[in-house]
């Protein structure tokens, strides 16, 4: 990658090794977030089976998780900002599940 | 983009602060609860959706087959790609290298507005099937299916919230990236990317649950 950074935007060679080592993690993120986009819209242009929106949310779950621990860095906050973080995503939580509990049970 | 060009980072200490440290903090903290408001209010349209999902599958499923499955899969590859290039320069921010960030700065505000300009592309299509029943003098494709009507009209109140903000982040984008484009300015404030790209990386996780939420799960 350092050769491709050189060659396709003319860096010096320690500029791009430098770079790409800081670039590693958002790289390896962005990819894992096409693989999850990929198997998403595989599955809702296919509809092989009827239980498929279950891959469908995981797939969601992952690819939030992701964007929240690795692009949006919470894991390297303070705890009170990871705190603030955790209990968004828990009144998140319990705005669905008491909904929809109801919804699905009743 | 060389070292040769690389600028001094840091942050200028405000005078109710005690360091930059409690400054950056300060900030980061500040974003994160606007964001978690801003989570709370895109979170309640979700759970509409999935409760008309649940009670009538049906009128969800005739009204989704109108929307541009491939063209949601693509703005979401697109808002995909636009988090690299704000990670991107984000970290060139840290390492001071000014103008390698200030370009990674600009491909995000054009990967956001390729997003939108695909998003009215839909619309306009979506005016020409006859998919926007608010607007009471054309005719609705599904008229007479009122909870379709009823998701149609989420699905353009949800989309349009996020429009919204991507269009706002693109214009404040613009404008940050023509205050860091002047000399000395990660010198004085380089936490203010770092501070706009929370913003940025959430308009796309928001994005990242509209998608299967509108678009996936009702087909």
């Amino acid at each position: 990658m350092s050769e491709f950074l050189v060659r396709r935007f003319g860096m010096a060679e320690d500029d791009a090794a430098v770079f790409w080592q800081h670039m590693r993690t958002p790289a390896r993120s962005f990819v894992m977030l096409l693989c999850l986009l990929g198997i998403t819209v595989l599955c809702g242009a296919t509809l092989p089976v009827h239980w498929i929106w279950m891959i469908e949310a995981l797939s969601t779950l992952c690819m939030v998780v992701i964007v929240l621990v690795i692009s949006m860095e919470v894991t390297h906050e303070p705890p009170l900002i990871r705190l603030f973080a955790v209990v968004g995503f828990f009144w998140v939580c319990i705005l669905f599940g008491m909904t929809l509990v109801d919804y699905l049970f009743r | 983009m060389s070292a040769v060009g690389v600028s001094p980072v840091g942050v200028e200490l405000r005078e109710q602060f005690n360091n930059t440290a409690q400054q950056r903090h300060a900030a980061t903290m500040g974003m994160f609860i606007w964001l978690i408001t801003e989570l709370l209010l895109f979170a309640g349209l979700f759970l509409v959706a999935l409760i008309l999902r649940i009670t009538h599958p049906a009128s969800v499923t005739a009204a989704a087959k109108h929307f541009k499955f491939w063209i949601g899969a693509t703005n979401t590859a697109i808002l995909i790609c636009s988090s690299l290039t704000m990670s991107g320069a984000i970290e060139l921010s840290r390492l001071g290298w000014q103008r390698g960030m200030v370009r990674f700065m600009l491909a995000t505000a054009s990967l956001g507005s390729l997003f939108i300009v695909l998003k009215g592309y839909e619309y306009v299509v979506d005016w020409q099937e006859h998919m926007v029943p608010f607007f009471l003098d054309r005719s609705y494709a599904l008229a007479g299916d009122s909870a379709s009507e009823l998701f149609v009209n989420l699905y353009f109140a949800t989309t349009g919230l996020h429009g919204l903000h991507l269009i706002t982040g693109v214009s404040i984008l613009l404008v940050l990236t023509r205050q860091a484009a002047a000399p000395g300015y990660l010198q004085r404030h380089q936490n203010r990317i770092e501070i706009y790209g929370l913003y940025w990386h959430f308009i796309d996780l928001i994005w990242i649950i509209v998608f299967p939420i509108l678009y996936v799960l009702n087909r």
